[in-house]
């Protein structure tokens, strides 16, 4: 099985985050890693490699601080990647990422399957996966908590509200979005480093893939919420937050 | 007249509050845009589209065996055929498990920008301005969709639903529908049997907060034990395996209305807040003064968990 995985970095979000110039974020204090979700992407297709045998390829579109990650997924096994490094997609909306990576999957040729996760840790926005699909005329699916194929037929499980799932099967080409959960992501071994420096890494442009740099969107501003928080908080050390926290619960809401 | 439509989300022959909730904010911005707000209902019959009716002036429906269970490929053709005979300028739904299924499909339909996962949307200067939680919601941002038309999905609960009215119309719309490439077997539960803590009147729930499964163990059990209540968990704490599934707190997981919850190293992501804001009184110990769950709660205490709580179980 040909499988790419698209993958992300983001910022830790346990970050102090710092707004500059209306939109971005101030990233002088912020430590990057791979989006959480992505991790398990990573995982379901080391696991069908082995399975099913094939190569699995990153495929990343950011700036040059993502190379690190990217290595990391080398590490974790990845055999090889592309690097879509374009300010023009960096400042794009989704609708521009999604066209950079589907034309970076395209430029590949013969993938069965392309693994995100169901969501970036940043944005949110949960649509890149199934634009792609779409881009790609491949069938797709999100958020997925279980994960087989026997090469040419996938057995999946997708996540529904309340403890459901939905079990369904696909044969094709697919874009799958993964929910956290569906794996142990694993760590790279310390061979696993050595060899990801020598891994294949292409760096690209929007204008080298011919993708779409129109954004259909526009960020006008980020801010801090404006909470209207009735929460009492409650000082001192530990010790006595822990005595006034239960005095609370006790004498004044009475719930124990 | 250009419409603004609702896509129906339903279960079992039911249709989902967020689906009505979506269905106010498409009237709001159909009368900011001077069009008219109407909904699409795809199922197998009628019955749901006739309940949309009750709270949208216009519905179009769409029937078919195939639409019984949503799938993207079957939505796709369905909204293909409604946008074949309508003028759609934009398109609105929740952005639950089937919303975001569908929601990059609907925007290439369309051939429209799309913003997802919003909590606001509001016309300004002729395009639609929407505003959303970002970077684990510590972050919010106001993002504009610049084509003419637009997709738009929501958060669950971000706004309350109009009563039910007057009936509107249901219009049916033909499709043929075929070559649906997911293949749904069938819907499993998947905590059958399991514990129920959604009936717990005190619920302790530790989150990532807690470090390892050992010391969630240590801190959390003792202190559910305590105070004769549940211990649950938020989704990091179930995929790590610290415990089980069943006591998954949050939108993938339980709903829960206790009168005491307690969330212990829980950073309040949105997907566990929709889980649990309805509890009576709600106490946050984090470490972290930016944590959302602050937000929400009734006693903050901003301060390490391996201190407080063992100081709470001396004074319990």
């Amino acid at each position: 099985m040909k499988i790419v995985v698209c993958l992300k970095q983001v910022p830790d979000m346990e970050s102090k985050f710092k707004i500059v110039d209306n939109t971005k974020i101030d990233e002088s204090q912020i430590a990057f890693k791979i989006n959480d979700f992505d991790n398990y992407a990573v995982e379901a297709a080391l696991q069908l490699k082995q399975k099913n045998g094939g190569e699995v390829v990153i495929v990343t579109a950011g700036p040059a601080r993502a190379v690190k990650d990217i290595r990391q997924a080398f590490a974790m096994g990845a055999d090889w990647g592309i690097h879509i490094n374009d300010e023009v997609v960096e400042n794009g909306d989704n609708y521009v990422v999604a066209s950079a990576l589907a034309k970076a999957i395209e430029s590949i040729g013969d993938v069965d399957l392309v693994l995100t996760g169901v969501q970036s840790e940043d944005i949110q926005a949960g649509t890149t996966g199934t634009m792609i699909a779409d881009m790609l005329g491949m069938a797709s699916l999100t958020n997925v908590v279980k994960l087989d194929s026997d090469g040419s037929l996938l057995s999946l499980n997708r996540e529904l509200a309340g403890g459901f799932a939905e079990v369904s099967e696909i044969s094709g080409a697919a874009v799958l979005s993964v929910q956290s959960g569906l794996n142990e992501p694993r760590y790279p071994t310390l061979p696993g480093i050595m060899k990801a420096k020598k891994k294949k890494l292409e760096v690209k442009t929007a204008a080298d893939l011919g993708s779409d740099t129109s954004s259909r969107t526009e960020l006008a501003k980020r801010f801090f919420p404006e909470v209207e928080s009735n929460c009492e908080m409650i000082e001192g050390d530990g010790a006595a937050q822990g005595v006034s926290l239960v005095d609370k619960l006790k004498n004044e809401a009475k719930v124990i | 007249m250009a419409k603004i439509l609702v896509i129906a989300d339903h279960n079992n022959g039911e249709v989902e509050g967020s689906t009505l909730e979506v269905c106010k904010i498409a009237k709001e911005l159909a009368s900011s845009l001077g069009a008219e707000a109407a909904a699409a209902v795809f199922a197998k019959d009628d019955s749901v589209a006739n309940e949309v009716a009750k709270y949208i002036p216009e519905v179009f429906s769409v029937v078919d065996g195939s639409l019984e269970n949503y799938t993207a490929d079957a939505y796709a053709q369905a909204l293909k055929a409604v946008l074949e005979a309508q003028d759609i300028k934009g398109i609105l739904f929740a952005h639950n498990y089937n919303g975001t299924d569908f929601a990059g499909k609907a925007a290439m339909l369309l051939d429209a920008g799309i913003s997802s996962n919003c909590f606001k949307a509001v016309v300004d200067g002729g395009s639609v301005l929407t505003t959303r939680n970002v970077f684990n919601g510590k972050i919010q941002e106001d993002k504009k969709v610049t084509t003419d038309k637009f997709v738009v999905t929501f958060e669950e609960g971000c706004v309350d639903a109009d009563a039910a009215g007057s009936a509107g119309t249901v219009t049916a719309v033909a499709a043929s529908i075929s070559d649906i490439r997911t293949n749904v077997k069938e819907i499993i539960e998947t905590m059958v049997g399991a514990v129920d803590i959604s009936q717990a009147n005190v619920i302790v729930t530790g989150g990532r907060g807690l470090k390892d499964g050992d010391k969630y163990k240590e801190i959390i059990l003792p202190l559910a034990e305590k105070l004769g209540g549940e211990y649950g968990g938020t989704r990091p704490v179930i995929d790590s395996g610290w415990i089980e599934a069943a006591r998954q707190v949050g939108q993938s997981g339980k709903t829960v209305t206790p009168d005491l919850y307690i969330a212990v190293g829980v950073s309040g992501s949105i997907q566990h807040m929709a889980g649990m804001k309805g509890a009576k009184v709600i106490a946050a110990i984090n470490k972290d003064p930016e944590a959302p769950i602050f937000n929400i709660a009734t006693y903050g205490v901003i301060g390490d968990l391996f201190e407080v709580v063992p100081s709470m179980m001396s004074n319990l």
